[in-house]
Parts: C-alpha cells; sequence; structure tokens
C-alpha cells in the first residue's frame, strides 16, 4: 500500500521534450514527504526544472512529449488529472516570475486564480495569499511600480492563492538581493511551518539549504542520485563537487583545514571528519572548540604570540591589503572618471520626480577594480548610466579621461566607456555572437578586426558557440559572451551591472576569474553588485551607495568591519568572513582559502609554541 | 542647434512610456472614469457613428462643442492631443494645398474643412470613451457586451506588457547607441543623423521580438496554471468577473444631459436654418 505520509511519489518517471532527442528525466523514482522543506539541486541541464514541471501535470499535459513512468501528488495521479486540477495541489514560483504575473495590478494578480476557478470570493482569497507573504502595499499598485523583491512576493501569493498543499519555487535567491532573498525564505519557512506546506526549492544556494531546507535532492542527468536530510547531504563534498554544486563556505574551510588531517592544527587528527558543520552557527562552535584550546593554552604568554596576528603577508600577497588611493591618484596621473556634484531624477508615472542621485562626487584612477553595493534602488545602475553618457547629470558633471558626458553622446563615449547589461539578452543585437563581438569594431572599420575577433572569442572560450544566436545560449554562456562583447569595445573603463546574478555558483566562479583578468585590458573596472563573495574576492575599492548618496568609500576593511554601515545598506557579509570575525581572529577573511591559510598558519605557531613551552 | 538637442532630450523613450501609462492608467479620478463602461459605450454608438451622417455645420460645431469639454473633462494627456492635432493640421494643409492646385476655390474648400470637423468630433469622441476608461475597465465593457474573451484579456493583458516591452525596447535601443556609431556631422537639415536614429530605431524591434517570444513560454505556462483555459467555457466565471459592474446615478445624469445637449443643438440648427 502506498505511504500515506508521502505527499509526493514518483516512480521511473522518464520524459523527452518533444523535438528533443535526449531524455530529461531518466528514470527517477523519488517519494516527498508531507511538511518536508525539499531542496533540488544539481547543475545546469540536469533535470531540475523538468522534474517540477511533472508535480503540476505541465508535463505530461502541456508538453506532450514521450513520457513514461507514474506521479501521484497529493493521491493524484497526473496522467488522470489536467493541469487546472492539479494547480490546485501545486503552487509554481517560475524563475523568471515577472513573466507570471498577468493583470496590472497587485490585488487582482493575486486573485486571478481563484477567479478562474470561479470562487465567489476571489479577491478575499486573493487579499488572504498577500496577507500570507507579508506584501504591504496598495492592493490597486500597478505590478511595473513595484520592486523586484515585491514582485517575487506577489508571484508567490498567486502561486498560493488557491490553498495549495505543494508549492514550488524555482531559484528564488537568483533574481533577488541577499536580503530581499532572506525575507523570501523567511516567508517559506513560516508557510512550511505553521501552515503545512510542503516546500520544494530548487536552488544553488547551499548557504540558504542549510538554513532553512530539511532535505536534499541531488540529481545529475536526469537521474535522483539520493535524497537525504541536509546536513548529511551538504557533507557528501565529493559528489556535490562532480554535480557543480558548491557547499556553505564554512563547510568548504573545514575540509580544507580538515584535509591535511588537522582540524585542530596541531597534528591531532580530526575526530570529527563526518560531522563538518553546515551554518555558521555550528561553524563557531566547530571551530570554537580548538581555539578555546589555544586560547586556555595561550593565556599569559601576552600580545607576541598571539597565532592569528602575523599574518598581514596573506594580506598583501593578494595584492588588497594596499590602502586605497581614493581621492588622489598614485603617480599624480589624471583620474580616469571624475564625478562632482552629480544629481540625477526621473520622473514617474504620477509625473512626480525621483531623485535617484543627490550631489555624487567621486573619483576613479588607474587601476581601480571597484564594487558598486547597496540595496535596489540606491541608485547604482543610474550612477553607471550616467558614466556611459546615455543619461546626463541634471546639475555637476561627469567627466570621463576629461571629456564632459554632457556634450558628449554615447556613441563617442563609447570609445572609452563600456557597459555590460544586468541582463546579456539586451546586448544581443545581432543573430550570432560574432556578429555581436564585431559590431563595434566593424562600425568603426577598424583593421584587421577578423583576428581580434577570434582572439577575443578564444580566450572567452566561445570559438565552438560563435554562430549560435546569444539569446539561445545557457546563462553562463551568455554572461561570458556579453563579457566579451565589453572587451572587443577595447575600453578603458568597463562598467558591469550585476555580473554574477543569475547564475549557478560554478559560472559564478567562472565569471569571477575572468574579471580578474579584466584588469589587464582596462584602467577602471566598476561593479554593481549583490555579490558580497564577488566584492570580497575582487574588489580593491568599495562603494556603499544609500539612497542616491554613497556613504561609504573605503577598503573592504572599512565596509565588512562595520556592522551598522552593512546594516543600513541591507548588505549580508559572506559567510566565511563572519565566520572570521565570530571567532575574534584578529584581521576578517575574506576567502575560504586565506580562512584555511591562517587557520593551518596559526595552528602551527601555536604548536610550536606549545613544543616550546613543554 | 540647441532647441533641437533640447527637444531631443524631452522626447526620450521613457517620457513616452510615462505618457502612454499616464493616458492607459492615470486618469482614474476622473467623473467619466467613474462611469460604468457599458454607459460611454452607448455614447459613443451616438457621437461616433452620427456626425457622418450630419451636414449642418452649426450642429457640427455643436458636437465638436461638447467633445472638446468632454476631451477636457478625461484629461488626456497632452501627447494624444498633440498627435490629434498634428493629424488634422496636416490633412487640412493638404486639403488647402490639393484644392489650390486644382484650381478650386473658397467652394471646394468648404467641404473640405466640413469633413475635417466632421473627422475630428469623432476623433475626440473616441479619445473621450476609450481615454477616460482604462484598460481594465475597456476589457471588462467588451466582455459584457459580449466580446470574446480572448479579445477582452488580450486588451487588458497588452498594456500589462507595455511597461515592460517599452524598457526592454529602450535597452536594445541603447545598446545600438552604445556600441554604434553615429555620423560626425549631422548633415543638411540633421538627415545624417535623423536617418541614423531612425535606423537604429527600427533596427531595434528584431531583438525585441525574439526575447518576447522568449518570455511569452512562461507567462503561458503560468495561464495554464492559473486555470485560464479551465475557467474559458464557464459562464459562472465571467458572471463573478463582471459582478462589480453597475449603472449609476452618476450614468443616468450624463446621459441625460448628453441626449438633452444634442436636442437642444438640433433645436437651435433648425431656428437657424429657417
Amino acid at each position: 500500500m502506498r505511504d500515506e505520509n508521502n505527499i509526493v511519489v514518483m516512480e521511473g518517471v522518464t520524459f523527452t521534450y518533444p523535438g528533443a532527442e535526449q531524455s530529461v528525466l531518466n528514470g527517477v523514482s523519488l517519494e516527498i514527504k508531507r511538511g518536508d522543506f525539499v531542496a533540488v539541486i544539481g547543475g545546469n541541464g540536469s533535470g531540475k526544472s523538468t522534474l517540477c514541471k511533472t508535480l503540476n501535470g505541465l508535463i505530461p499535459h502541456y508538453y506532450v512529449g514521450d513520457y513514461e513512468g507514474n506521479v501521484q501528488v497529493n493521491g493524484l495521479d497526473t496522467l488522470k488529472h489536467n493541469v487546472a486540477q492539479l494547480s490546485r495541489h501545486v503552487g509554481y514560483v517560475y524563475q523568471d516570475f515577472e513573466n507570471q504575473l498577468i493583470r496590472p495590478t497587485v490585488l487582482d494578480d493575486a486573485g486571478f486564480a481563484p477567479l478562474n476557478y470561479g470562487f465567489e470570493d476571489y479577491m478575499e482569497r486573493g487579499r488572504r495569499a498577500l496577507r500570507l507573504v507579508d506584501l504591504q502595499c496598495d492592493p490597486k499598485e500597478f505590478i511595473w511600480q513595484l520592486s523586484g523583491g515585491q514582485k517575487h512576493q506577489l508571484a508567490l501569493a498567486g502561486a498560493i492563492s488557491l490553498d495549495p498543499d505543494i508549492l514550488i519555487i524555482d531559484e528564488p535567491v537568483a533574481q533577488l538581493d541577499p536580503s530581499h532573498a532572506g525575507k523570501i525564505y523567511d516567508l517559506l519557512r513560516n508557510l512550511n511551518e505553521f501552515h503545512g506546506k510542503t516546500i520544494i526549492v530548487i536552488e544553488h544556494h547551499t548557504e540558504f539549504i542549510a538554513e532553512y531546507c530539511k532535505t536534499v535532492v541531488l540529481m545529475d542527468a536526469g537521474r535522483v542520485l539520493w535524497s537525504k536530510p541536509v546536513k548529511e547531504a551538504l557533507r557528501e563534498l565529493r559528489q556535490l563537487e562532480a554535480s557543480h554544486i558548491f557547499p556553505p563556505q564554512v563547510t568548504q574551510a573545514a575540509a580544507k583545514v580538515g584535509e591535511s588531517g588537522n582540524v585542530q592544527g596541531t597534528g591531532r587528527t580530526g575526530e570529527g571528519i563526518g560531522e563538518y558543520p553546515v551554518t555558521l552557527e555550528e561553524a563557531v562552535q566547530y571551530f570554537g572548540r580548538f581555539q578555546g584550546e589555544h586560547r586556555e593554552e595561550r593565556e599569559g604568554e601576552g600580545e607576541a604570540v598571539d597565532p592569528l596576528g602575523s599574518l598581514e603577508i596573506v594580506n598583501s600577497t593578494m595584492g588588497l591589503g594596499d590602502s586605497i588611493s581614493s581621492e588622489n591618484s598614485i603617480n599624480g596621473s589624471e583620474p580616469v572618471i571624475e564625478v562632482k556634484h552629480a544629481r540625477f531624477s526621473y520622473r514617474t508615472v504620477t509625473r512626480e520626480r525621483k531623485i535617484v542621485l543627490d550631489d555624487v562626487s567621486v573619483t576613479f584612477n588607474p587601476g581601480d577594480l571597484v564594487a558598486l553595493v547597496g540595496n535596489n534602488g540606491a541608485g547604482k545602475s543610474s550612477f553607471l548610466k550616467l558614466i556611459t553618457g546615455v543619461t546626463k547629470p541634471e546639475a555637476g558633471h561627469v567627466r570621463v579621461k576629461g571629456v564632459d558626458t554632457l556634450r558628449t553622446p554615447p556613441e563617442q563615449l563609447a570609445d572609452m566607456v563600456t557597459y555590460i547589461y544586468q541582463n546579456p539578452e539586451e546586448m544581443f543585437i545581432e543573430d550570432s555572437i560574432r556578429k555581436d563581438v564585431e559590431f563595434f569594431l566593424k562600425a568603426r572599420s577598424v583593421q584587421g578586426y577578423e583576428r581580434k575577433v577570434d582572439d577575443i572569442l578564444e580566450s572567452f572560450g566561445l570559438t565552438e558557440l560563435q554562430h549560435r544566436d546569444g539569446r539561445l545560449l545557457s546563462g553562463g554562456q551568455q554572461r561570458r559572451a556579453s563579457l566579451a562583447i565589453g572587451v572587443a569595445m577595447n575600453p578603458s573603463v568597463i562598467l558591469l551591472d550585476e555580473p554574477t546574478a543569475n547564475l549557478d555558483i560554478a559560472t559564478r566562479k567562472d565569471i569571477t576569474r575572468l574579471l580578474q583578468q579584466l584588469n589587464r585590458h582596462v584602467e577602471t573596472v566598476i561593479v554593481a553588485t549583490h555579490d558580497m563573495q564577488l566584492v570580497a574576492e575582487w574588489a580593491n575599492r568599495v562603494i556603499v551607495m544609500h539612497q542616491g548618496r554613497m556613504i561609504r568609500n573605503g577598503t573592504r576593511e572599512s565596509v565588512f568591519a562595520d556592522a551598522d554601515l552593512l546594516e543600513l545598506a541591507g548588505l549580508t557579509a559572506p559567510q566565511i568572513l563572519e565566520l572570521s570575525r565570530s571567532l575574534g581572529m584578529p584581521q576578517l577573511c575574506y576567502t575560504v582559502d586565506e580562512f584555511a591559510q591562517r587557520w593551518k598558519a596559526a595552528g602551527r605557531r601555536e604548536a610550536l609554541a606549545h613544543g616550546v613551552c613543554t | 542647434m540647441e532647441y533641437v538637442r533640447k527637444l531631443m532630450d524631452r522626447v526620450s523613450v521613457e517620457g513616452v512610456k510615462i505618457e502612454l501609462l499616464n493616458t492607459a492608467y492615470g486618469n482614474g479620478d476622473t467623473f467619466l472614469a467613474k462611469l460604468d463602461p457599458r454607459t460611454p459605450f452607448l455614447w459613443y454608438l451616438y457621437f461616433g457613428i452620427a456626425p457622418w451622417f450630419i451636414h449642418d455645420v452649426i450642429l457640427l460645431f455643436g458636437l465638436f462643442f461638447l467633445m472638446a469639454l468632454t476631451t477636457m473633462m478625461s484629461r488626456v494627456s497632452p501627447l494624444i492631443i498633440g498627435i490629434l492635432c498634428l493629424g488634422l493640421l496636416s490633412q487640412a494643409g493638404y486639403l488647402l494645398i490639393v484644392s489650390w492646385l486644382f484650381g478650386g476655390g473658397g467652394e471646394t474648400i468648404l467641404p473640405l474643412l466640413k469633413l475635417t470637423l466632421k473627422l475630428s468630433v469623432i476623433s475626440l469622441a473616441s479619445i473621450t470613451v476609450f481615454c477616460s476608461m482604462d484598460p481594465e475597465k475597456l476589457s471588462d465593457g467588451l466582455l459584457s457586451i459580449g466580446v470574446p474573451k480572448q479579445v477582452s484579456f488580450g486588451i487588458a493583458y497588452g498594456y500589462r506588457m507595455l511597461p515592460s516591452l517599452l524598457e526592454e525596447y529602450h535597452h536594445i535601443f541603447l545598446s545600438f547607441r552604445l556600441r554604434g556609431k553615429a555620423p560626425e556631422r549631422h548633415g543638411i537639415l540633421y538627415l545624417r543623423s535623423i536617418v541614423y536614429f531612425l535606423k537604429i530605431a527600427v533596427l531595434s524591434f528584431y531583438p525585441l521580438i525574439l526575447s518576447i517570444a522568449k518570455r511569452t513560454r512562461t507567462t503561458v505556462e503560468a495561464l495554464e496554471t492559473k486555470g485560464f483555459s479551465y475557467a474559458y467555457q464557464s459562464p459562472e466565471v465571467k458572471r463573478i468577473k463582471l459582478s462589480h459592474m453597475k449603472f449609476t446615478r452618476r450614468d443616468a445624469l450624463f446621459l441625460a444631459v448628453s441626449v438633452i445637449y444634442v436636442a437642444a443643438l438640433y433645436v437651435l440648427a433648425a431656428q437657424f436654418n429657417l
């Protein structure tokens, strides 16, 4: 007999999209318990979204491909019930959730499904859904006036308006800034714990998985490899790595430190190799235990033997510790970009003016790798656009290499400045990658551009894809192509808007690597981003924006060490940095490698000191 | 030169987007906007068609006056009025030239001007009706008079997509500018620059079409999961959806005033023609 506790039972499900040659699902068998909070993980193309679409009947009813197997959802056979019937049991929030909002106003959209199902009280149901997702705005507000986070909440409201037992959310974190992502997960937890919903998320961010989920399902090449409790799952480091999933930073750190066989550095084998921490709290305990031992032993030895203090070397070898020449250039040369008292505002639909940049003054010099951070709507994109010349400051001025943007059309500034869109698709104006990369050079009739294009395509790994249409590539390939388009313009300044958004972590690492190579081609790189790991690993100068002003302009240290600032600007420091802070290490660690290196070095010193003492 | 630049700054894609949205949704609090959508339809049935069959100049002027009044009441965006004026002026101008070329005099121009007057009455009536109703109201109204559900849904959805489409178009347009090369000299009467901009304005549509096609996939799936096609046949859903519509005293007042005004006009016109 079927287990009543299972809300989803899949048996031997195989599916091939119509017209495709390879099957996307290859005999998937899976059981999901009622009330569970499941994360489905796996590399790109492993079949995660397809798996989820078999649950609400889109497969096999809407996508009529080759389908085999049996799926039971809440006791219903998906073959015998149509999408509309199954949708009352399964709510679905897409990754590109904006396209799932159908009606023009908030309450209308939330109540759309109940209306279609003929509920007299559809408005009330819509309102209830809005309350459940805690969307606090005028119910008559137009959806294009909402922020990205609010739109996601609304999509969620639409999905739960029919009060389904199962909710599927495809990559909630990808499109949202970290504080909004946290909010969405808090909501999901609330729905899971207090309203008994079974939640299924497709997720790459293992730090969120560790904190919120209960079960992890790993997929690879259309198969479910396993389904395990979250802690156990995240400790399967080797298998995760094979699927390009990166475990939480703290887990990676514990593994790195443990690799040499001595968690504590003193030669004692770590007793809990299988017990790697997966959340920050666990990690603080895990590492703190050994640190505690150090501390006790160290007491009375004075400051001189502080095991973690003498590691500035690590910092300077990474080329990041040098003080930032934020206002005066290093060798007296001209600043690359000079912004003085710039002001910018735009008209809203209600014909009011909204000020986005208010009296901003800043200069950028050769060699600056700038991260521009701050929550959505802080004015980051508007600032970048001022530098490109597509928008002009209302007051003050912006000069790029001495050229005033006010009097210069963007076409002319393009010889010096490249702007890379957040959404790479908006950069594909031709029908193949190669033509897109050529566009700028061809327009300027550069001699022998073909060779140059070949080289660039090669260095971005796009040679194979050069004749494909950019829009049909995967997210990571699109991002690489957009970078290649930018580099082909041979600019002095590259501006990037959210270059790592929407990517799985493996691709993100790839892009970070490409960004690190950019400064060989360009003088100044400015990146507007929410990705604090990117900030920590890449930038040598960080600017924090808040409500149209720059509230901090300095080093990584000056930003990440300032908890109030982080709070005000809605930023979340990388987990590894929080760990080093919580452990009271004298210097904050920005990467896992840095942490492991320091921890081990401290251990060795400790061992040495220990040896001398005894 | 400076004026042209300032004008170009003002006629930005962003500005057009705001005007369009305002035209569609921004006038929800006017007297006309609060009418039941069926009332303006009824009203339009007369004012949109009758002028074709009226040849009396006094009557036409009277109607024109009423239409101008209702257009003002519906607080139409200046953009729309601008486009309308441009259309009417160019038409009048062309009529003038044609009649002059073919040796016509005042007696040919007069009937032609009468036609222009008719056209403006009808145009203003259309503007009054369609600009005072937001797309939601319009689509509910159409649904209630028996237009198929797909059409009325399409209108509402089209407007919901409008801002994002314009935004995306703007981005693509800027992509062309950020990588392209503008002519170095503007040319006679800015001709070169105008040709350059027109060219990228047209080229920008191609990438837009492709990306819309991609977006639509999610939307269609979402419609499916939200039971849109499930509700398609159900008259019950239509009833619930339209249950908020009802005629009020405001509607009666609006229709009554219009009828009295038109009746008075006829009396007046009849007296002049005696």
